[in-house]
């Protein structure tokens, strides 16, 4: 659900970009850190190269609190790896924190975040 | 609020700092030089880290240098309590790794504003 | 100091201040038995934790001085510079500077005084340059516009440096309007990439007026760690242009008004301590209850209260004395603040030259004018260093000739009259008389030393021209010889003397006026004219047959005065005075001493004498040669007051024309 405003709300989905609900099905899910800043980064991202072969990958970001510029670069080289590979990232929430510091750092369409839930 | 590690040997300025800190809602944990900071650090998490740069047993340099060293604190803001006359202090300091400086003499209100801006 | 915050911790800083300046005392003198780089670090931190401390503290002027200070070590520590025993001594008195200056924060009392101002111009020219000449730099570059574009590209550790750009975009953000479009072009592959660096660029549009430093200053920290340009997208002409030039000005205003605050603070203030000034009010109010009971006779005075008022009157005159006193006592300093330096220059200098060397200081407490205090200290320093290193033995001749390994040098100030006498004694090997006469002879001061009393040789070494390269060391010989010694007393309307015993000694006398204000003199009669002789330039007066004046060649009188020719100074000719005494057995002759020569003042007679509060000349009227100043008779007319140093020079001159 929160997947389908992503969709709407961010506009234009790329081919690559499937809804959560469709992506849910076979694909990896990953929790994203309340305190999701640099020093969290290199334990994501290993995470992360753990499940890329999926293809499929949800990110959960409703608990972030506190994100950065690191964390941000990763999900962009995620994306872009992913739609390399023609694989799909959905979004499974965002919080207000990571939807803040996306459009701060002109990212937000690139991760195609979805709004954050309304408290 | 923020958890945050003043190291100063000058028990004034280090009191002043922790004081104005605390007062704005800090956690504030003290250290008198680099290697007392250093073991405070290795022990905890700090969200900021206030440190003088002339120190005796370890000085400011050579603990932000340590410190960087450590994962767990990287990306950590330490700040530089200097004086104008430093620049190549300031520059020293940022080659060992500090995020930035304080410069000397500050008010608490210089301060205040400076760790807000810092901690965003 | 409006901040309780900042107050809670001042006494702190100014006790571990205290603390602090003592380790760089010790740290200083064990620097001096060898260089340790650890010291030097030691003794930078303390300086510098107090400079740091000192501004955020509330005391300015404390940490602009040891700025200086600062400034010198740091280039010591860097390398750049050799720590010397001029340097050491430096910061040595620096640091009693400082302690004086915490003294007087604790007290509340303003912090800067002479010593401060004199020792912060004395670091600055250590440092090789004048004290704070701030340059303002004018930037020529646009520093306003409507909206900017801002190229960053931050270096890949400026992340881990705790530098986070997201943090750097949302201060701009409070600027204005942001449109951020980031640049991924540099990203490596996920597997490649090191999540603690930043592959990132970002090229921002800001819409709103802001300006340049604004949006640099967003930047400060990581000049040197990224990419960055700041292009104005619409210049506001106006006040590009307007901001350009006056910016600078009042900057150097401002500089300039506080460096003349300064100086008129340093020259214009006196602390007077608290009893003095009690004592001044206690004696206005008995000057006025005397006034009050003068007041009486108003009406007139008959015989039966004849007694009472002669008693009035003596309690005036007493009250007018000791008011007097009281007043000139304000402008009157220990001489301690001068003492206190000899201790560590003692030691730096003996330990220098392999000597032992014990000082001994005495009288610390006895008061000087403030001017002369001042002025004392250079001849002072002269007199001890030259007492050490060319007084004081070393330990193995000592040894030889039967005294102790350790020499004792010793300074004395006392009262003695009306004046103040500083005695720099040692008991080492006394002057060496045919060294001396030789060396004369050499320069051309002597034909010979015959016929010459011990007196005049010892005389000789205050001579122009008697001290050269030949004779000074690193530590006496800074170019300054005992001739400057003796003029620099002079100028204080003192003088110096030497008596010196050949294995046991030396004793340099100065004696100076008790205070510049007030002179003692004898009142001379030259026809209707009275002239004020110095009492402490007057050796002797004499009455003189004729045939004891020789005239020689050029029109010049002599007379034959212990064993020297001295010449004729008449004073009626010299001023143009008429009906004065033109016989030289009528008159009188004042044997006076100034810069280490003696001429012969001719006056009609001596009247009496007298203290002169001296007026200057210059000020009132103009400079006139061989006059000091002036001063008021009791009888209401003026008369001038000799400047005994000023006709000695006049005579030579003349000599050598």
């Amino acid at each position: 659900m929160a997947g389908k405003r992503a969709a709407k709300d961010t506009g234009e989905p790329q081919a690559g970009a499937k809804t959560a609900a469709q992506a849910d099905a076979g694909a990896a899910v990953v929790a994203l850190p309340p305190d999701c800043r640099i020093a969290a980064q290199a334990a994501l991202k290993a995470q992360l190269m753990g499940v890329l072969e999926r293809g499929a990958i949800v990110l959960d970001g409703q608990q972030v609190e506190r994100v950065d510029t690191a964390a941000l670069q990763l999900l962009v080289l995620l994306r872009r790896e992913l739609g390399e590979r023609g694989g799909t990232l959905a979004w499974r929430g965002a919080s207000e924190a990571l939807n803040e510091a996306a459009g701060l750092l002109g990212l937000a369409r690139i991760l195609e975040l979805p709004a954050a839930r309304p408290a | 609020m923020a958890k945050i590690l003043a190291v100063d040997d000058s028990a004034s300025m280090r009191g002043m700092v922790a004081f104005t800190l605390r007062g704005a809602g800090h956690e504030v944990t003290e250290a008198e030089n680099g290697q007392l900071a250093l073991d405070v650090a290795r022990g905890g998490s700090f969200d900021l880290v206030l440190a003088d740069v002339n120190m005796p047993v370890l000085d400011g340099i050579a603990m932000v240098r340590e410190m960087r060293a450590m994962d767990s604190y990287k990306g950590v803001p330490i700040l530089m309590l200097t004086t104008e006359s430093h620049t190549d202090k300031k520059m020293e300091g940022k080659a060992a790794g500090a995020t930035g400086w304080l410069v000397k003499p500050f008010d608490p209100e210089q301060l205040l504003a400076t760790v807000k801006r810092v901690l965003g | 100091m409006v901040n309780a915050a900042l107050a809670q911790f001042q006494q702190v800083f100014i006790e571990e201040s205290l603390e602090g300046l003592d380790t760089m005392e010790s740290s200083l003198l064990a620097l001096d038995d060898g260089g340790d780089a650890e010291l030097v670090h030691t003794i930078f931190r303390a300086a510098h934790s107090i400079k740091g401390g000192a501004a955020t503290f509330g005391f300015p002027e404390m940490s602009s001085f040891t700025h200086e200070a600062e400034s010198l070590l740091d280039e010591v520590r860097g390398g750049k510079r050799a720590i010397d025993g001029g340097i050491v001594e430096l910061l040595l008195r620096t640091v009693d500077c400082l302690r004086g200056m915490f003294a007087r924060a604790r007290a509340g009392e303003p912090l800067n005084d002479a010593v401060a101002e004199g020792l912060r111009g004395e670091l600055a020219a250590a440092m090789g340059r004048g004290a704070a000449a701030g340059g303002v730099q004018a930037r020529r570059e646009v520093d306003q516009a409507d909206a900017w574009t801002i190229r960053f590209r931050p270096h890949p550790g400026m992340l881990a440096g705790g530098n986070d750009p997201l943090r750097l975009i949302r201060e701009l953000a409070g600027l204005g309007e942001l449109a951020v479009t980031a640049e991924l072009d540099r990203l490596p592959a996920l597997d490649r990439l090191d999540p603690a660096e930043c592959h990132l660029g970002w090229t921002i549009e800001l819409a709103g007026p802001a300006k340049r430093a604004d949006i640099a200053a967003v930047f400060d920290w990581v000049e040197g760690e990224c990419e960055l340009a700041i292009e104005p997208k619409h210049v506001v002409a106006a006040a590009a242009a307007a901001s350009a030039a006056p910016a600078a000005a009042p900057v150097a205003d401002v500089a300039a008004a506080r460096a003349q605050r300064e100086t008129s603070a340093e020259s214009s203030t006196v602390r007077v301590a608290i009893d003095k000034i009690d004592g001044l009010i206690n004696l206005v109010g008995e000057l006025v209850i005397t006034q009050s009971m003068l007041d009486t006779f108003r009406d007139g005075v008959d015989a039966s209260r004849l007694a009472l008022l002669e008693q009035g009157l003596a309690q005036l005159a007493r009250h007018t004395r000791e008011l007097q006193e009281s007043v000139m006592g304000i402008r009157m300093l220990p001489i301690a603040s001068v003492f206190n330096r000899f201790p560590r220059m003692v030691r730096d200098i003996s330990q220098k030259l392999g000597k032992q060397v014990r000082l001994e200081l005495v009288g610390e407490h006895t008061e000087l004018d403030k001017t002369v205090l001042e002025k004392i200290g250079d001849p002072l320093v002269h007199l001890v260093r030259n007492a050490i290193d060319h007084g004081l033995e070393l330990p193995a001749q000592r040894r030889a000739a039967g005294k102790g390994d350790t020499g004792t040098l010793r300074l004395e100030a006392s009262h003695r009259g009306g004046n103040i006498v500083v005695e720099v004694s040692d008991d080492g090997a006394g002057l060496n008389r045919e060294a001396i006469v030789a060396k004369a002879v050499q320069r051309g001061l002597i034909a010979s030393g015959e016929g010459l009393g011990d007196e005049a040789v010892a005389d000789l070494i205050f001579q122009p021209g008697f001290s050269t390269a030949a004779v000074t060391t690193d530590l006496s010989g800074r170019g300054v010889g005992m001739d400057v010694v003796r003029r620099n007393v002079a100028d204080l309307g003192g003088s110096v003397t030497i008596r010196s015993t050949s294995g046991k000694g030396s004793v340099f006398t100065i004696t100076l006026p008790l205070t510049l204000a007030i002179i003692d003199g004898l009142t001379a009669a030259v026809g209707e004219e009275r002239y004020i002789v110095p009492l402490v330039s007057i050796v002797e007066s004499i009455q003189l047959q004729r045939e004891a004046i020789r005239t020689v060649v050029g029109g010049g009188e002599l007379f034959r005065f212990r064993g020297d020719y001295l010449p004729v100074i008449r004073l009626h000719e010299l001023f143009g005075c008429p009906d004065a005494v033109r016989a030289i057995d009528e008159g009188l002759l004042i044997v006076v001493e100034g810069e280490g020569a003696r001429v012969g003042l001719f006056v009609d007679g001596l009247i009496g004498q007298q203290q002169a509060v001296v007026k200057s000349l210059e000020a009132n009227y103009r400079r006139v040669s061989g006059v000091s100043g002036a001063t008021i008779l009791a009888d209401g007319s003026v008369a001038l007051i000799v400047d005994v140093a000023g006709m000695v020079r006049m005579q030579s001159r003349r000599k050598v024309a």
